[in-house]
């Protein structure tokens, strides 16, 4: 790599042609150039083949076509100002929805509609979990509300639909006989339709009981060993699993 | 404000995409010999840095960032063909058709012969060579763009431009005049 070597290298020179020296070096090559008639013979040559590669590709060959060139790039901002159109009316549309449905426990009926609706075709008998985890009124109405208005669909089309409520939690209240503000059309809708069944966690009975709270459960609601066991157990059957 | 300056933004990106069209053009053309081929490397590498805007951190590497865009460009365009067994020691007969714009006619000319004998080098010292003497990038910023140590872009560099020389002198013996004139313009 030095110019003082017996032979520099093509490398040397290479750097040197391309201006890729530091000033040290360059000021030896110069210095080399300068005594050396082959040297500088050499340099030519390299600097001769580097202008003629730079010439010839000067003015490439354009192929031909009848488009404008500058108008293809334009081209991808067109599918994104459309999606972002799309956005914007799609976020409008949803707040307004929002607005109209905004009504407690709308958007788990929704859910649960979509959901069935996507299992139909298949002609089986629909099996679906509906899983309450909290004692929020609203949520425990709903749950009720959409099951009962499901499976009253499913029996006026003569349809087969399996539900199985799972409470864990604060949810159990909606299955105790002294705290259930819907005792009475829970035992109404387990007469009217022997598909629904009601479990509660054996977990949360048990922590209740350790809390010294006595709980006695309506009739005809079974007890799983957890919650989580029993809905694992039910999507590994390919039940359709909801969370209300 | 903010959508407004991002669409100024993303405007001013597009603007500097379309005038680095021309360079990454040469280029690729200087790999392929091939009009139609680099045009739509061009493109696939203008689309991919369009899509892909987010990846450039700094401004300053626009270039050398859209170089090694064409050169993956390149390399997955090979890919595609898997006759081709190693891309930086593939011969250009096997991928470029010998009558391209250096046809025979043109062998006469300067340009053509100099494109003839480029498009005759080995496809990893062809891609070293456009960068320096087309691009005049730095051999780091080359190493960078072909992923390569930069010994290997000098040695590359050297390898081309001993094989050029012998090229050029073999394919016109009688025009060898001619292209000592030329030495000595420079």
């Amino acid at each position: 790599m030095k110019p003082d070597d017996s032979v520099v290298s093509d490398e040397f020179l290479n750097a040197f042609v391309d201006d890729q020296l530091d000033a040290a070096e360059k000021s030896q090559a110069f210095d080399g150039i300068g005594h050396d008639e082959a040297l500088k013979e050499r340099v030519c040559e390299l600097r001769g083949l580097k202008e003629m590669v730079r010439h010839s590709y000067e003015h490439p060959p354009v192929r031909n076509k009848s488009a404008g060139k500058g108008l293809r790039l334009r081209a991808p901002y067109l599918p994104a100002l459309a999606a972002c159109l799309l956005l914007c009316i799609g976020g409008a549309s949803g707040w307004f929805a929002h607005a109209w449905t905004g009504r407690g426990g709308e958007p788990e009926m929704m859910r649960l509609l979509q959901s069935v609706q996507r299992n139909d075709a298949s002609g089986e008998p629909q099996k679906i979990l509906v899983h309450v985890g909290s004692s929020n009124p609203v949520r425990l109405k709903t749950a009720l509300d959409e099951t009962e208005s499901l499976l009253d669909s499913y029996r006026r089309s003569g349809r087969k639909l399996q539900v199985e409520i799972v409470a864990n939690g604060g949810g159990v209240d909606l299955l105790r006989a002294d705290v259930s503000p819907y005792a009475m059309r829970i035992g109404l809708m387990q007469e009217k339709y022997p598909d629904l069944d009601f479990m509660a966690c054996g977990q949360t009975i048990k922590k209740l009981q350790e809390k010294g709270v006595d709980v006695q459960l309506l009739p005809h609601i079974g007890v799983a060993s957890s919650a989580l066991e029993q809905i694992t157990l039910r999507l590994k059957e390919n039940w359709v699993y909801i969370k209300v | 404000m903010k959508i407004l300056s991002l669409f100024s933004r993303s405007h001013v990106f597009h603007d500097q995409l379309e005038q680095s069209r021309v360079r990454l053009y040469r280029v690729a053309y200087s790999w392929s010999h091939d009009a139609a081929l680099a045009d739509d490397l061009v493109q696939e590498t203008l689309s991919k840095a369009l899509k892909n805007h987010g990846q450039l951190r700094d401004q300053e590497m626009l270039n050398s960032w859209l170089f090694s865009i064409l050169t993956n460009c390149w390399r997955d365009h090979f890919r595609q063909h898997r006759e081709m067994a190693d891309i930086d020691e593939i011969e250009d007969y096997r991928c470029v058709h010998e009558t391209t714009p250096e046809d025979e006619h043109a062998q006469t000319q300067i340009v053509g012969r100099v494109r003839g004998a480029v498009a005759n080098l080995a496809m990893g010292q062809r891609q070293v060579l456009t960068l320096v003497d087309l691009e005049e990038f730095s051999y780091a910023e080359v190493a960078s763009i072909l992923e390569i140590p930069v010994g290997t872009v000098m040695s590359r560099l050297c390898r081309a431009r001993r094989a050029l020389k012998e090229m050029l002198q073999e394919l016109a013996p009688v025009q060898s005049a001619h292209i000592s004139q030329i030495r000595r313009v420079k």
